[in-house]
């Protein structure tokens, strides 16, 4: 396959549209823009950025329905002081529900490692890390329902149809591995924007997610759509494959020279290799027996985002660009309005251990060097109290925590505050936009000239948006 | 890279921009008395405590050199003028005053200055001045002022090509050559000369007949259909093909769907809580219909935008059963919606925002939404322009409640007379109900009573056989008497239908927001479109049915111009303007703008028949080139902009399913109706994300559900619309994803199954023979000798491998199957030439 991109015979955008080769964006700038004769290849190896990056992928684990962050990582002494009085400050215009007074945390807080910060008893093996992390105290969204806040997590808007953050990092970077997609999405969910969640939107369909399994099957079940034949062993399939092959080369040269055949031909010549490469990179039979103990994978409890997380590393080791993990039981996942003691329980049981498992395996592994951990939800929940028997607690947008930790982050760092109680961001605050520019920015990228021109004008992850939060960077 | 510049639609306050709301005088609305002249004693006040305060906290960003958001404030004129959108000072006015509003930080989307707040006498002097009527030494001149957006301005608008009148363009003349015929010829050969490119020489007629199939039914020609065409050599052969293909029901199955892109057609809500539309398939019959009756477009547009305000003889007679203009109206409440917005009157606007950009890009081709928080940045389009439109549709229900989760306006399909007799058999029926279980009651009580049980003791469970004959016979008589007016009553047939609202004019929403309202607007449309006066809008109307006449009239030119260039996109490949939705000055520029403009005025004169345009274009040297490449109009426009040769096009998700369930046999024609099996207002998808939908139909894919948020797999792999926006032509892309469904999904499988079938079936023995069949059904064209040969040795080869493999149950269906989903996976079978 001839590679040589002739800038003078194709437009870029028809070349990033139509190229099943996964160089991305900022590759095809400096491509196009610099001597003649480089080729795709090339440049999807080299490492071209706006500035340099310390982060070459991110995995991100969403946590669906928004866990409580003063149960977790953002403690506050004066609510538990304080429990059961009213709430001192003026409540937002716009809430979900109505809310009752202040709820201090069921679960004592202890200081964790040479950084003393304080982390919850639901996340005993996470808070062996937290030298590691960077905790975002001050993290604010806009919106208070689940739909329109995963929206504007993922991709910058709630109200707007958007390429997802997943999508922009590979448009921007490509990918490093051609046979495996840039960006997977492991177990996520349909609910509350869906595919929105991981689509591409108006930006070419290759960098859209890629879906293994759906949240309502077990992660046993995560696999790419289409990737095996129920039919045809791979012999026949590579004899079918060769007969229309030689019926489009023949076709090409009647008709050609159209990129798009070329790129159609190509295109199932990758599509062959990703059904060869995708079982491999998930074939946890490769694991040793310590390595699945550590994710978890012996206990029912574990199990299932054990194995989530276990896979978001082999991809990670084989060049995928943007891997998210989901943790959304079926029914309401961490949006626990009533019930907060027994459902947040469960939920961290299930996760502490694995999110632990990938850090330490992803450092053992130099991977977490140019590796960035993301952890978070939509939102946080409020330190005021809802439901029977004063057992939960509201979505709360106006200040909640989020994580960071590998590439580039800063760790054993709480970054920005909540109020004393947890409520509202008031230092440092990070609105959703700033985590989208800081993220980019560590990825090597300047999130105001990641831009792709669609209907009349260029657009961006932070739309007009986004400051980068330098105070975070190692 | 240049940086974001028109900042469409984004509500969140932009960091340290100051945008006040559009304010257009009209001599007839001037708003504040002339100003007083001045006394000494308050132009000293204004340039002892005014002007410093001025100079030091807000002319660097808003003075000589620098204008953020257009706005001067060094200058009077600056101030009354205003920036971008309208006035900062309002004499005598603190409410009005927008400088005051963002000095006093009170609002938490317009505070200045940016870092951070006045002392509070510092405020109380602006205040005290304004107060005072806001003596300035430039207030003598105040009479003169003119705001920064007047008439004038206007004019100059108005000579963008988009904006101006239609008129028919002269058929130029083509050098050297006899007078085309086909007036669209003459504009795209003389065009072709200009630039020195060669006109490709016509396509086969195996090609053509391919071409046009596929354009005009979304299905490949069938041997006899071929087989027909070659045989007519008669002059007009193509012009029948053409007749004959326009007059199937099969067309408005492909066509109709292309309209459903422009309308961002869907079966359920998508974006937060995504209900099912369980009524929006009566919208879509709707269009596939109007596109058969070839329904003039004009009235095709009054009707989805006020079908239901147009006179009753003009909606062919509700009576008669016909509630076509109704359902029309179910464009306005299509969109995705915020349905668990938490502020009804944010979720309200941004349902009315929606609304507005989908009418102004699917009808005009304009971007008006941009408008909503400041004036457009590009083209002449003032956020009171926006709130015009915004009061036609805040005057409009679209919605039931905007509660959450909120459910959107729906209209009962039956007349008056319908609804009464279902209300009073429902009356009747519950009247029967209530007796029914009065009866019970009283003879278990009975019964109860004859066991010798107390009275509050349960009653056994084969109770009703132990009545009296009497009372069941009673019980019985009821009971059918019920069936009986339960099935003369049946649930009435509803659709997704706007109506008349509370007519009222809106208010500016500075920078967007509610929260901060400006001045009110007369309801109506764009100045700039405007060029007859304002709507003439009764004060209990919302003005849908004026804005829908609009939109059809001499006066509006972007109608008729947005539709062909679409017309001329979907069949070539490429409109002529490229950019379909925009015609404002971030699209592109048409590259025939005399071609378009000849085109609109062959639609408006042809009755607005989108069918005889059509025809017309067809019948065109232009449309019949062949796609072969020509070596020296390679070098000069490898794209093919000029339009030198046919483009070769991919089959659009909806035509490579529909053609492989063509070719297989197993297509099912009728016509498919509801496609969800889902109680009305429930979502699709709820915490669980578990999927329901269902897709197990080999009906044409215009008939499956479109659900947002999770596409049907053959829709999203393969580029369909995003059924979110107005998407007036669609991309291509080539991911491996689609490849993997070719290779290996269950329709690619079964289609490849059901051609072997046919083969085998009808030659049983002659391998041979089924080989140019194969190729006729599936690509329109004989094989050669080679290709013949090269398809038999892979069957033969395949067959023995197949016998070794225990799932395989018949070894010579399955590798005839193998090459059948070869010939189906090609190229050639997915592209058009």
């Amino acid at each position: 396959m001839n590679n040589e991109i002739s800038s003078a015979v194709l437009s870029r955008r028809c070349l990033l549209r139509n190229s099943a080769v996964g160089f991305g964006y900022l590759a095809l700038q400096a491509m196009l823009s610099g001597p003649t004769g480089l080729s795709a290849a090339s440049a999807a190896s080299a490492t071209l950025s706006h500035f340099p990056a310390r982060a070459k992928r991110v995995i991100f684990l969403f946590m669906k329905g928004g866990p409580s962050h003063v149960d977790s990582f953002d403690y506050k002494p004066k609510l538990q002081q304080d429990d059961g009085k009213p709430f001192p400050f003026e409540k937002p215009r716009v809430q979900f529900a109505p809310t009752g007074n202040l709820l201090g945390s069921p679960w004592k807080f202890q200081q964790y490692g040479e950084s003393g910060v304080h982390v919850s008893e639901l996340f005993p093996h996470v808070a062996q890390h937290v030298d590691d992390i960077c905790f975002l105290n001050s993290v604010h969204g806009t919106n208070p329902s689940h739909g329109g806040a995963a929206l504007k997590l993922h991709t910058g808007s709630d109200n707007f149809i958007r390429p997802s953050m997943g999508s922009w990092v590979t448009y921007g970077l490509g990918t490093e591995n051609d046979n495996l997609p840039g960006f997977v999405t492991i177990c996520p969910t349909f609910a509350h924007g869906g595919a929105k969640n991981w689509d591409s939107a108006f930006l070419p369909a290759r960098f859209q997610g890629v879906p293994l399994g759906v949240a309502s099957q077990p992660s046993t079940k995560a696999e790419v759509k289409y990737i095996a034949n129920p039919q045809w062993n791979a012999k026949v399939q590579r004899m079918q494959l060769d007969l229309m092959q030689a019926m489009n080369q023949e076709h090409l040269a009647m008709s050609g020279p159209e990129s798009s055949l070329e790129a159609r031909i190509q295109a199932f010549e990758l599509a062959y290799q990703m059904q060869t490469e995708m079982p491999l990179a998930q074939n946890l039979a490769e694991e040793t027996p310590d390595t699945l103990e550590m994710y978890g994978l012996n206990d029912a409890m574990t199990e299932d985002f054990g194995r989530q997380c276990l896979l978001a590393r082999r991809f990670a080791e084989r060049g995928v660009r943007f891997i998210q993990v989901t943790h959304s039981d079926s029914k309401v996942q961490w949006d626990q309005h009533g019930d907060l003691k027994a459902g947040h329980t469960k939920n961290a049981a299930e996760v502490d251990k694995p999110i632990a498992a990938l850090l330490t395996d992803l450092k053992q592994r130099g991977l977490l060097e140019d590796t960035l951990v993301l952890w978070g939800g939509e939102f946080g929940r409020t330190p005021t109290c809802q439901g029977a028997g004063a057992d939960g607690r509201d979505h709360n947008p106006e200040g909640f925590t989020m994580w960071m930790a590998g590439a580039g982050v800063q760790g054993g760092l709480r970054y920005g505050a909540t109020d004393d109680y947890g409520y509202y961001a008031v230092e440092n605050k990070m609105h959703v936009h700033d985590l989208h520019a800081t993220l980019l920015h560590l990825l090597g990228m300047n999130h105001e000239q990641l831009t792709y021109k669609h209907a009349g004008r260029d657009f961006r992850l932070t739309d007009v948006h986004g400051q980068v939060h330098h105070q975070i960077l190692a | 890279m240049s940086t974001p510049r028109c900042y469409r639609r984004s509500l969140c306050w932009i960091a340290l921009l100051w945008i006040l709301p559009t304010l257009r005088l009209s001599p007839c609305e001037s708003r504040a008395a002339e100003p007083p002249a001045p006394s000494s004693d308050d132009l000293k006040f204004f340039e002892a405590k005014i002007r410093p305060l001025l100079v030091s906290k807000c002319i660097d960003c808003h003075g000589e050199d620098t204008q953020e958001s257009a706005l001067r404030l060094d200058t009077y004129a600056g101030m009354l003028g205003g920036g971008t959108s309208g006035p900062a000072i309002v004499p005598g006015s603190l409410d009005e005053s927008l400088l005051l509003t963002a000095v006093s930080f009170k609002h938490e989307l317009l505070q200045m200055p940016p870092d951070g707040k006045l002392a509070d006498d510092e405020i109380q002097l602006l205040r005290q001045w304004v107060e005072k009527g806001a003596p300035h030494p430039e207030s003598g001149d105040a009479g003169s002022i003119t705001p920064r957006r007047g008439a004038i301005d206007l004019e100059e608008a108005r000579k963008y090509w988009a904006f101006q009148p239609i008129v028919r363009p002269e058929v130029p003349e083509v050098e050297g050559q006899p007078a085309k015929p086909n007036p669209i010829d003459a504009f795209t050969f003389s065009h072709l000369q200009k630039q020195g490119l060669t006109p490709s020489a016509a396509a086969d007629k195996r090609t053509l007949l391919r071409r046009a199939t596929l354009d005009l039914i979304g299905l490949p020609p069938t041997p006899e259909e071929i087989a027909a065409f070659l045989a007519d050599e008669t002059p007009s052969a193509f012009e029948h093909v053409i007749d004959r293909l326009l007059s199937s029901r099969r067309y408005g199955e492909r066509w109709g769907r292309h309209w459903l892109d422009v309308v961002r057609y869907a079966d359920s809500n998508g974006l937060d809580e995504n209900q099912g539309f369980v009524d929006a398939w009566r919208y879509r019959n709707y269009v596939i219909d109007a596109m058969n009756a070839d329904k003039p477009y004009d009235r095709f547009l009054q009707e989805q935008v006020a079908g239901d305000l147009l006179e009753k003889d003009e909606r062919h007679g509700e009576a008669s059963g016909d509630y076509s203009a109704v359902i029309a109206t179910g464009f306005l409440t299509l969109g995705p919606k915020v349905l668990a917005e938490k502020d009804p009157v944010k979720m309200e606007m941004d349902i009315i925002d929606e609304q507005i950009d989908t009418f102004s890009q699917a009808f005009l081709g304009m971007t008006i939404a941009c408008a909503r928080c400041h004036d457009h940045k590009f083209d002449p389009i003032y956020t009171a322009d926006y709130y015009a439109l915004a009061g036609i549709f805040k005057s409009t229900k679209s919605m039931q409640n905007y509660t959450v989760i909120a459910k959107y306006n729906e209209r009962t399909l039956a007349t008056d007379e319908e609804i009464k007799r279902k209300t009073e058999l429902d009356a009747q029926r519950k009247a029967k109900e209530t007796e029914l279980a009065a009866q019970v009651k009283a003879a278990n009580a009975a019964l109860l009573k004859e066991i010798g049980a107390a009275a509050d003791s349960a009653v056994p469970a084969d109770a009703e056989q132990k009545y009296p004959e009497e009372t069941k016979t009673q019980l019985a008589k009821l009971r059918k008497e019920i069936a009986q007016l339960t099935a003369d009553a049946p649930e009435l047939p509803t659709a997704m239908a706007v109506e008349e609202g509370t007519a009222a004019d809106t208010q500016i929403h500075v920078r967007g927001s509610h929260l901060m309202l400006g001045r009110s607007v007369e309801r109506g449309v764009p100045a700039v479109m405007n060029r007859s006066g304002a709507l003439k809008i009764g004060e209990s109307e919302s003005g849908r049915l004026q804005l829908a006449r609009w939109l059809t009239s001499e006066e509006n030119p972007l109608t008729a111009r947005v539709a062909v260039n679409r017309i001329w996109g979907w069949h070539f490949g490429e409109a002529l303007a490229p950019t379909t939705d925009n015609f404002g000055r971030l699209g592109e520029a048409p590259t025939q703008p005399e071609l378009l403009d000849w085109l609109a005025v062959e639609l408006r004169e042809n009755g607005w028949s989108i069918k005889k345009l059509q025809k017309q274009i067809m019948l065109s040297e232009t449309y019949q080139f062949s796609s072969q490449a020509i070596a020296e109009n390679e070098q000069l426009d490898p794209e093919n902009k000029a339009h030198w040769r046919a483009n070769v096009q991919r089959l659009d998700a909806e035509s490579l399913r529909d053609s492989l369930l063509a070719v297989s046999g197993l297509l099912d024609t009728s016509r498919g109706e509801s496609v969800l099996d889902l109680p009305k207002w429930k979502l699709v998808f709820d915490h669980t994300s578990k999927d329901a939908t269902t897709y197990d139909t080999f009906r044409r894919s215009i008939y499956l559900p479109v659900i947002r948020n999770n596409m049907y797999d053959g829709f999203s792999l393969f580029d369909f619309a995003t059924a979110d926006v107005t998407t007036g032509s669609r991309g291509t892309s080539t991911v491996a994803p689609q490849a993997l469904y070719a290779m290996n999904s269950e329709l690619f499988l079964s289609a490849s199954e059901g051609l072997a079938k046919r083969l085998i079936e009808e030659f049983p023995s002659d391998a041979e023979a089924r080989v140019p069949r194969l190729y006729e059904i599936a690509l329109g064209r004989l094989p050669q000798p080679h290709e013949v040969e090269r398809l038999l040795k892979y069957a033969s080869q395949l067959e023995p491998l197949l016998q070794t493999d225990a799932k395989i149950e018949d070894p010579h269906l399955a590798a005839w199957s193998a090459v059948c989903q070869s010939v189906l996976a090609s190229n050639e079978f997915s592209y058009v030439e």
